[in-house]
This record gives C-alpha cells, structure tokens and sequence, in this order.
C-alpha cells in the first residue's frame, strides 16, 4: 500500500515502471514544486524499491556520490555513497537538480547508464555490477538557463526522458485538498490564483507559483490565517523582489480573498 | 482706455469663477483623489499579462470623445457633458483614460485601472451592436471569479449611478437591452468600440516618410493619446494660390509640385493644438523630394580615419545547396578606427552601471574552493584518510590542503556587434538602435572589468564576400579605458551582415585564449543577409554551420537580438536555450550584462 500521495497527470506511471523493468534509466525535466520528487518517492513505494536522494550543488565530487575512506580506532575503512549502496542493494538512486553538479561529477554515472551498468570505483580498485533492482534517475529543470552549466549531450542521451509540468486544474485541486486540508471552495480559489501568475512569463517572473507553494498556503488557512495573509507569504513574496510585481501579485489575491475594508 | 482695461480684467476674473463653479457643479470629481495612468502603468502592464491580455499589446492614454447624451440645464449652460473620456481598445493597445477622480478614495480611483484592465482582457472586438452584452458578460465573469471585484463594482455603480441620474439604466439592463439607453451616458466601468481611426497610414510610401521623420527629428514630439482622425482628398495639385503673375518674371521654370496653400512652418504649439482638437484631418499630400535642399552645413569635422589592418584573409563558406563548403569564399578585412577621441562614461549610463556593478559586488563574494594542494590554507581530512588508507604509498602525493581564493571564473568572452545599415532604425523618435548596441557595449564593459572577466569587443558589417568588415574595438590584450570607450562611440552603421563569416573570425580568436570556458555573445537586429545571395535561406544556413564549427570547438555562442520576429529563425539558429529577444531596446544594456551574469555564475 503507498503512503506517500500521488496523483497521476498522464502516463508517467506506466513509463517508469516499464523503464524500471527493463532496467533503463529515467531522466525527469520540469519546473520547481512541480511534483517530480514526490512522484519518485511514489514510484519507490510501488515498486518496492529504497529511493537514495542526492541533491546536487557547486561542490559534489564523485566521492560524495561513489563514497570515500573514513577513519576509525581501528584505521581507515571505506564507506558507501548512495550511488553505491544503490549499485549494491538495488534501489533507486535519484540524483536531483543535475546541472547544478560539475561536469566532472557526473562522468561516473555514464557506465551505469548504459547497457553496461557497472559502477568503477578507482579508490578501492572495485567493479560493481549493478544489482538487477537498481534504478538511475536523474532530474533537473531546464528553465534556469546556464550555458557553463547545460547537460552534456553524452549524458544526457542515455536516458529515457519524461517532462513534467504543473498539474491540471482538476488534479492540482484535488492535491491541495489532499496535502493541506483546505475546503473545495479554497482550493479553487488558490488554483485559480495559480493559473493566473502562471500566465506571467519569464520576463516579469523568473518562475511560477509551484504546487508546493499552493500547499503551504493551504496549510497556513486550515491553520487559521487568514487567506489574504496566507498567500501573501507563501505565495507573493516567495515569488518575486521586485516591487512592481509584488504590488500586482498583492492586488491579485485581494482580489480574490476580499473583505469590504480591502477595495 | 484704463477703464476699458480694468472692465476686461473683471470680466475675465469673473468668468473664471464662473467656470470653475460650473465645472464643480457639472463635474463631480474628487480632484484632490485623483489617480494617474503615468503612475502606475507598470503594475498596470503587468496586471494586463496576468489577467490573460494578450501579451504585446501596449497600454495607452486616450482621447475625450463625443457623446450625444441628454443633458442637465448646468451642464447646458456649462457646455459640458458632451466629451468623455472613455476605455477602448484595438489590436495593438487598450486605450485608458489618463486619470480617474470619480471616486472620493484614492483606492477607488486605481481599483478602477484595475477593473477596466481585467474588463479589456476579457472583452474583444467590441462593436457597437455588441458592446452592451459584451460588458455584462465580462462584468458577470469578474464578479464571479474575483470576490474583490464582486465588492468593487457594487459600490463603484451604485455610487456612479447615484451621482449621475442617466446612468440608472444599468439596473434595468438584465432585463432589456436597449441601444438607445446607452447615449444617454456613457458608463466609466466599461469598454467601448474604437472610434474612427486612421486607415490611410498604410499607404503612406514608407520610405519618403522615413526620411521626413529623420530630418525633423528634433523637432518631432510625441502626441500621447490617440485622437480621432478623418481624411481630405487634397491630391488635386490645382489648389494652391498663386501669389505672383509668373509673366512678370524673367525666369525658366518647370511646374514643380508645391502647394503654396498650406502654412510649413513648424507650429511650436501643435502638441497643444491636437490635444485640444476634436478630430484631426489629415491630408493624402506627400511630402515633395524635389522641392526639398540639401546643403553642407559647417559642423565639426569627423576626424576619425578607418584603418585597414593588412590586406585581410579568407574564410570558408556554406553552402547548403551544394552541401558542401566554398573554400577560402569570403574575405576578412580587418580594420581599426584611428583619432578617435577617448571619452569618459556618459552621465546617462552611470546609473545603470553603478547599480550593475552593486549587483556584481554579491556575486564576487563567491569563493572557490581548491582541494589537494601541497600547501594551503586548511588541512584537508579526506586526503589525509585516503593517503593513510592507500596500500601504496609511494605512487601517492602528499596534497592534503584546501585553499579558498578569489573566485577566478576562467571565462573569455567575445562581443560581437552586428552593426548593418539597419541598426540605423529607430528603437523612439530620438533613439537609434545603434545607440543602444553602443550603450550596451559600454554598460557591458565596465560589468567585465568589474568581474575581472577576460572579454573582447569586435564589430562587423559586410559588401558581399569581398569585404567583410571587422572592426577591432578591443582586443583581449587591449585594457578598457576612455580610447576604448571613444572607439565604441566612433561606431558607425554600414552595410550588410554576413553573420556567418563574421562568427568564423571570432571563434579563431576565442580559439586562442587559454580559459576553460569560452563565450561568443553575438548582438544582433535581425536575419543575416547581404546583397548577394546571402539572404534568406543561404544566409541562415551558414550562419547555422558556423555555429556548429564554433560549439565543436568548445565555444558556446549565445545571441541577444532586437528583433521582434526573430523567434523562428533564432531558434533554428540558437536552440532553445541559446538566445534572448529583447522587446524593450533601451533596456540592452541592462539585460546584456544580466544575461551574461545568469550564463556564467
């Protein structure tokens, strides 16, 4: 039975258990709070697999992916990274926000990306072949637009590609009724609002509301806030520094949560 | 006679006052409430997107309008109540009126900018036979959706009704809909049709307009509302009056083509005029080519000298029709531009840099870690362990220190600049693009100095594959200082743009630099071409070559343009991620340098 909530948009279901059965790796492209984690977290559940998350920034070396020697009364001993735990257990090894790691770093994963799926590791003079569960997942947004940072087209090509987007109206309703615990008529409310700044694009935003957001304000209402207040920080102020558009994003929910003293 | 003054200043003093009561009277406005377009038409712009407004259409003042209502005897007396300013909108703008004072709050007053907005947003194409049941819908659907309007409008009609009588129409519109009802006032909430606009611009030849427009530049302001137009046919040529007996001369003349009849002066005042003008006529006569002088004028001499710098190399070129290159096709010459004076930065850039390089200070703050140092500022524990846990020690080095420097970014950066004759066009009537692609280079420049960055400036234009111009500004050796920025000033638009030699050059200077990374930032205004066959097709495909030699080499291009139709092309060209359009000119110098922070930090 799975724990974590997941509501489907299209076909993403199917695809990555079929790619999991076949034993091939997933590559996930979609914008912020989308819901990409949550749906691999999902997957894990329903295919019985751990999920080992690695979040990506400036400074990860392939020792924080493959594992590095640690020291003990007794000397040094050699410990696992999640990639390699992966490798060995089985599992799936979900490596968020790719881009953000260098070029360098992601090199390792080429051999296990392909029809080979064996992982090297130099320091230990050890070849692993993967485990018949292990699964490779990758995801990264490409709004944030970096030419130092793209993917390099030899990773990139080794994997099958799903897109995501921000969820349907209908489906994204019915996920913060879920999450947060608002009403029908809130929810709606909130999803509109979404939409709207959505249609915003990326020159007066630099990215849109993301269900995640839409949650947390939900949560802030079931809690007592004030709707008004409630999207004022969850929403506007997460979005945008700039005051023009804070001015706009403030009128917007007015708009839509008014009391009489507002307008 | 001072008693005839004094009688006509009381008169004067009294009507005025006259006026003024009559005005309050007939009026009802909250002057000191009043709420201004000009103030908040950025958040206004914005509200526009967001509201789902299609995304170019501008936002813009309008004119009073006349409208046949039934007046009160005051405002008879008064001569008012027949012109309003009311919102309307057309493919390429929504019309707004320039400020509110209906209200007695000032949040009023801009909720009704904001009501007007999303009413705009919603309605379209409205006619004069469809416009009532048109507001209702959007009224209906706002009301709904927005619980903040459902609140604004109740009050705001109830109030405007209350005021003015003749608008009590509204509350009976559910259940008729007459025409007739709606002259009786016009109603502020809604949107009307457009008025009679002008048709006959389009057929204005384009190109002697463009001249006029050049010449008068100076003297050109700009009419901030759209007025209503009608037209005169006054191409008869027989029209004019003729002020002498030509008999009376000794003189040999062709009929030239001027009327006499029409005052060419230029009017100081004509702004204030067609503010004040109910509708404009406007005439089909063109403006006269033959009847124009051209003369010298004594200005300062241009001293500036264009430099060849030997007799210039050849490139390759593409073509995509024989899939295959011609070899050594288009000949490079390059060129400096001698005397130019250096100049300090221009005031109007200051404050565009000062806050550009304010943003720079936080990125410097970055420091970059180096790990596995022989020597350095901490003693590094993963080194340590894994040097400690090698079974062979001799093969491994003793690097077990990290240091933190000064963020060296590694980069080289070539600026490219299209500058072809049509950078010439202007961005407004006292603004070039050219003046904006030198801003830029120059706003660029100092954000590079400041970052440390190693950067080049070039500049190109081309006469078919003989001569392809590029123009030396700066150099990676070169420091930028004031020669550097004369050098940028000293640009001149010229020729055409054979985009794809003009990269094939840079990429073998890029290829030179020692960084790791290695950027081409191409600025452009539109399609590669020149006047040969390089247009079109050709042109694009080279171009799209050159690009892919460049990105083997390890050098990423990336083009900002200023071309509003490049999308198509730019992503054939570019990819997706590999170029910006810049809609608003004048803002280049700040999205250059932006882009350029956000593709290397």
């Amino acid at each position: 039975m799975s724990q974590t909530y997941y509501l489907p948009q299209s076909n993403e279901v199917e695809l990555f258990s079929a790619a999991a059965q076949m034993n091939l790796p997933v590559l996930i492209k979609g914008p912020t709070g989308c819901g990409k984690t949550r749906f691999i977290e999902s997957m894990g559940e329903q295919l019985g697999r751990d999920v080992y998350t690695v979040v990506c920034h400036d400074d990860l070396s392939a020792a924080d992916l493959v594992g590095r020697h640690l020291i003990s009364e007794k000397g040094t001993y050699w410990q696992d990274g999640p990639l390699t735990k992966a490798v060995r257990n089985g599992g799936i090894c979900y490596i968020d926000e790719i881009i953000e790691a260098r070029k360098d770093t992601t090199v390792v994963l080429h051999s296990l990306a392909d029809y080979r799926r064996v992982l090297p590791i130099d320091r230990t003079g050890e070849v692993i072949e993967a485990h018949p569960d292990f699964m490779l997942v990758v995801s990264y947004n490409p709004g944030y637009q970096n030419v130092l940072k793209g993917m390099k087209p030899s990773t990139k090509q080794r994997f099958i590609s799903l897109s995501f987007n921000y969820p349907k109206p209908e489906i994204e309703k019915e996920v913060l009724i879920k999450e947060s615990g608002v009403n029908a008529q809130t929810a709606q409310k909130l999803v509109d609002i979404a939409s709207e700044i959505r249609s915003l694009d990326d020159t007066d935003i630099q990215e849109a509301v993301s269900t995640r957001l839409l949650i947390y304000a939900g949560k802030l209402i079931t809690k007592g806030f004030d709707p008004y207040q409630a999207c004022m920080h969850s929403i506007v102020e997460s979005l945008s520094d700039e005051e023009d558009v804070l001015e706009v994003l403030q009128k917007l929910i007015t708009l839509h949560f008014a009391k009489s003293s507002d307008v | 006679m001072k008693m005839l003054h004094y009688w006509l200043e009381f008169e004067e003093s009294m009507g005025k006052v006259w006026d003024k009561y009559l005005n309050k009277k007939v009026h009802k406005f909250h002057e000191d409430k009043r709420v201004y377009f000009e103030d908040i038409s950025k958040p206004l712009h914005i509200f526009h997107r967001l509201m789902g407004g299609e995304k170019a259409k501008e936002l813009q003042i309008t004119d009073k309008r006349y409208v046949e209502t039934s007046r009160t005897l005051l405002e008879k007396i008064s001569f008012l109540g027949k012109e309003f300013f009311l919102t309307w909108q057309d493919e390429e703008s929504v019309y707004l009126p320039a400020s509110f004072a209906y209200f007695s709050t000032k949040q009023e007053n801009e909720m009704l900018y904001y009501w007007l907005i999303a009413m705009a947003a919603q309605i379209e194409n409205v006619t004069n036979n469809s416009f009532i049941e048109k507001n209702q819908q959007a009224m209906y659907y706002l009301t709904k959706r927005y619980s903040g309007f459902d609140v604004f409008y109740k009050s705001a009609s109830q109030y405007l009704m209350d005021k003015y009588e003749q608008l009590s129409f509204l509350k009976s519109l559910d259940e008729q809909s007459n025409q007739d009802l709606i002259d009786d006032y016009p109603n502020p909430l809604w949107i009307y049709p457009p008025s009679i606009t002008l048709s006959y611009a389009n057929n204005v030849d384009s190109g002697d307009e463009e001249l006029t427009r050049e010449e008068d530049k100076d003297k050109s302001e700009e009419l901030h509302m759209k007025k209503q137009a009608n037209q005169i046919d006054d191409k008869h040529e027989t029209d004019g009056f003729l002020a002498f007996l030509p008999e009376s001369l000794m003189s040999i003349f062709e009929q030239v083509n001027v009327d006499r009849c029409e005052d060419d002066s230029f009017d100081e005042d004509a702004l204030y005029h067609a503010e004040d003008l109910d509708e404009i006529t406007v005439g089909q006569k063109q403006a006269n080519l033959s009847a124009r002088i051209k003369m010298d004028l004594e200005l300062l001499p241009d001293n500036t000298v264009t430099y060849p710098l030997g007799k210039g190399h050849f490139v390759d070129e593409w073509d995509y029709k024989r899939q295959d290159y011609l070899l050594k096709y288009a000949r490079i010459l390059p060129q400096v531009t001698l005397n130019v004076i250096p100049i300090e930065l221009p005031r109007r850039l200051k404050k565009t840099v000062k806050k550009i390089q304010g943003e720079l200070d936080l990125l410097q703050l970055d420091r970059i870690k180096n790990d596995r140092l022989p020597y350095g500022d901490e003693l590094n524990m993963d080194s340590w362990i894994e040097y400690m846990s090698h079974q062979n020690k001799s093969m491994h080095h003793q690097n077990f220190y990290t240091t933190y420097e000064k963020k060296t970014r590694d980069m080289s950066t070539l600026l490219l600049a299209d500058i072809s004759l049509s950078t010439e066009g202007g961005i407004t009537q006292e603004l070039r693009i050219i003046d904006v692609i030198k801003d830029s280079l120059m706003v660029f420049s100092e954000a590079l100095e400041k970052l440390e960055d190693k950067f080049a400036i070039y500049t190109f234009s081309s006469l078919q594959n003989k001569k392809v111009y590029f123009n030396i500004i700066k150099n990676f050796k070169d420091k930028y200082d004031a020669l550097i920025r004369g050098r940028i000033e000293s640009i001149k638009p010229q020729y055409y743009t054979r985009m794809g030699a003009a990269i094939r050059e840079s990429a073998k200077i890029l290829d030179k630099q020692q960084s790791a990374n290695k950027l081409l930032l191409i600025i452009s205004d539109g399609k590669p071409n020149d006047e040969d066959r390089y247009d079109g097709r050709y042109g694009i495909e080279d171009t799209k070559k050159a690009l892919q030699e460049i990105k083997k080499k390890g050098i990423t291009p990336f083009c900002i343009t200023i071309d509003l139709d490049a999308k198509e092309y730019l992503n054939y060209l570019f990819g997706q991620n590999g170029y910006a359009i810049v809609r608003d000119g004048q803002k280049l110098p700040k999205v250059l340098t932006e882009v350029y922070i956000n593709l290397t930090k």
